[in-house]
């Protein structure tokens, strides 16, 4: 009898696995329906199909303008977390240990909080000191920027410490290269995968985040997720559309939790026990 | 004359205070700015009266509204029915993927990872297209004749359904790694000793792995109560909403005007309190799991 085989009675755990996969297919395949069903509201298949929700859908020019917002937001936020946070976590690890308590503590904040009460407290502080950013996508791209940042942060974080970061840059060093160079040249080549995780996870937050969106902008910054809630309970509610748009999302999920997957292969001993807790090195 | 170059300088202590912080500066000041100040101005918030005068009355307001107990009590509710479920669903299949080969597992993670970040009003429709009044589901139970529905998504368990979807997948993924450092040598060793399976599981793998579910538990049941999307889409608004939890609250009174904001801080406190017991909860028991390993 050894560890990795038969734990659970077969039996059982086939029923639990298929149970889990049915669980997580059916809303997914519903909405593959929606996407291609003429009328459905009789049987448990749709009455009949049709592509052509999804040529209207490409022909709407506000589904293609909440389109193009959407993923412009969710560029723009992940290249402002690259840009603002590998310096800091960089920086930490070679020369400045005591950068790191502050990054622990405002990357758990996020964590545990939830971002309506995030929200709240921006739209309050800024309707307090500084009203002429309230309703600006720039603090929009902002806010998510820092409530996505503990999972870029973890995950560079991670690459940087099994990367051995601070030994590679005393190398870099004596070979005679400035801190600039050594993070260009040395350090990110042997931090792409942890970047590219983490700048996926900081993508998939922004694309699908509702809470911050609503609160902070609301309609003047029509977004998936506002346009996506309008079509399921607005007063001209439109579920093949909404279908269309729901796929959409998915795929783009989909694609980049995959890829994450595909990056970090072969990483079986990680150095955090869970996301979140202090590292180990 | 030339300024002092000497260490007390003042320009030269501004210099390496420079040197020390520049390149992580501009992250500190946002973190600060945009998740340390709102939360403290949550607080004060929550303790000012309409003149800004110090006052109990948020507090009390909040304490006695039977819609923000409730609130609060189904917000709690929905939490630990939600992460409870994940624990008994969700572990043993982790620890089953933790198991497998690289290959099927990659399939595994690939499929949990995507359902754990499918999330927001794109889940919420989901449910609707399965559960809703002409979902799927709901539709096949009509045509089927069958004598009970579905739970519909607006209620509190078509809510813990539609919020499983991405909790049991979390839990999966984040006791996997706990799971992994099981090692084979311990039940090996403990055979050698005669000892039985259920006895290696009372004394040494139960034990070991307590500390890494009851974290899942934690952070799914933290994270359940703070979902706004889901439960906004999914539970309706004003009268037909049957669901009334502390998120959907706050939601409302900052949608409804600025006056009477003192009890949605008080709301958004009561949330920040459980996220901190939570957290603290959290790392001690992540400390107790470090120690084997």
């Amino acid at each position: 009898m050894v560890l990795d085989r038969r734990r659970l009675p077969s039996l059982g755990r086939g029923l639990l696995l298929a149970g889990l996969v049915i669980y997580l297919l059916l809303p997914i395949a519903a909405v593959l329906l929606y996407a291609f069903s003429t009328r459905w509201t009789s049987h448990l298949l749709p009455d009949g199909y049709t592509a052509s929700h999804w040529l209207q859908a490409l022909a709407d020019p506000r589904l293609v303008a909440v389109m193009l917002r959407t993923l412009g937001l969710a560029l723009l936020v992940t290249l402002l977390d690259i840009l603002l946070i590998v310096p800091a976590i960089y920086w930490q690890w070679i020369y400045n240990p005591r950068i790191r308590p502050h990054l622990e503590l405002t990357a758990a904040i996020p964590f545990v909080l939830p971002y309506v009460v995030i929200a709240f407290g921006i739209l309050s502080l800024s309707g307090q000191f500084l009203p002429a950013v309230q309703g600006t996508v720039g603090l929009l791209a902002l806010s998510h920027g820092v409530v996505a940042f503990p999972f870029f942060y973890w995950a560079v974080d991670n690459a940087m410490a099994a990367a051995d970061v601070a030994l590679l840059n005393e190398v870099a060093k004596t070979c005679g290269a400035s801190p600039w160079r050594s993070l260009v040249q040395v350090i990110l080549p042997n931090i792409s995968v942890g970047i590219a995780t983490g700048s996926m996870l900081v993508f998939a937050v922004s694309f699908n985040e509702f809470a911050l969106v609503q609160i902070l902008v609301g309609a003047r910054y029509e977004t998936v997720s506002l346009y996506s809630l309008d079509l399921l309970t607005g007063t001209n509610a439109d579920f093949n559309k909404l279908a269309v748009i729901t796929m959409f999302t998915f795929v783009v999920v989909f694609t980049l939790s995959a890829l994450s997957v595909y990056l970090n292969r072969g990483q079986g001993q990680t150095r955090r026990l869970m996301i979140g807790s202090r590292s180990k090195a | 004359m030339p300024l002092p170059q000497g260490p007390q300088s003042i320009h030269y202590r501004l210099q390496q205070w420079l040197v020390n912080w520049l390149p992580a500066l501009p992250m500190l000041m946002l973190a600060y700015g945009l998740l340390v100040a709102p939360v403290l101005a949550l607080l004060v918030q929550s303790l000012q009266g309409q003149e800004g005068d110090f006052t109990l009355a948020n507090w009390l307001g909040v304490l006695t509204s039977r819609s923000d107990r409730r609130a609060i009590v189904t917000s709690l509710m929905l939490g630990a029915v939600s992460a409870t479920t994940a624990l008994g669903v969700g572990s043993p299949i982790a620890w089953w993927v933790s198991r497998l080969m690289p290959a099927p597992r990659s399939i595994w993670l690939s499929m949990l990872n995507t359902a754990s970040n499918f999330s927001g009003i794109g889940l919420a429709f989901g449910f609707v297209a399965i559960l809703g009044n002409y979902g799927m589901i709901t539709l096949a139970f009509r045509d089927l004749g069958l004598p009970f529905a579905p739970p519909a998504p607006n209620t509190f368990w078509g809510l813990v359904l539609a919020y499983n979807y991405t909790n049991i997948p979390l839990f999966i993924l984040l006791t996997i790694p706990g799971m992994a450092m099981l090692r084979q040598d311990w039940w090996e060793a403990a055979q050698t000793c005669g000892a039985t399976q259920i006895r290696f599981w009372r004394a040494i793998g139960g034990p070991i792995l307590a500390p890494f579910l009851g974290a899942g538990w934690l952070l799914v049941f933290t994270w359940s109560m703070g979902l706004y999307g889901i439960p906004f889409a999914l539970a309706g608004n004003g009268a037909t909403r049957k669901v009334s939890l502390i998120t959907l609250e706050i939601g409302d009174s900052l949608q409804a005007s600025l006056s009477g904001q003192g009890e949605a801080a008080v709301l958004a406190v009561v949330l920040l309190m459980i996220a901190v017991i939570s957290l603290l909860t959290y790392r001690w028991m992540l400390g107790r799991a470090a120690q084997w390993f």
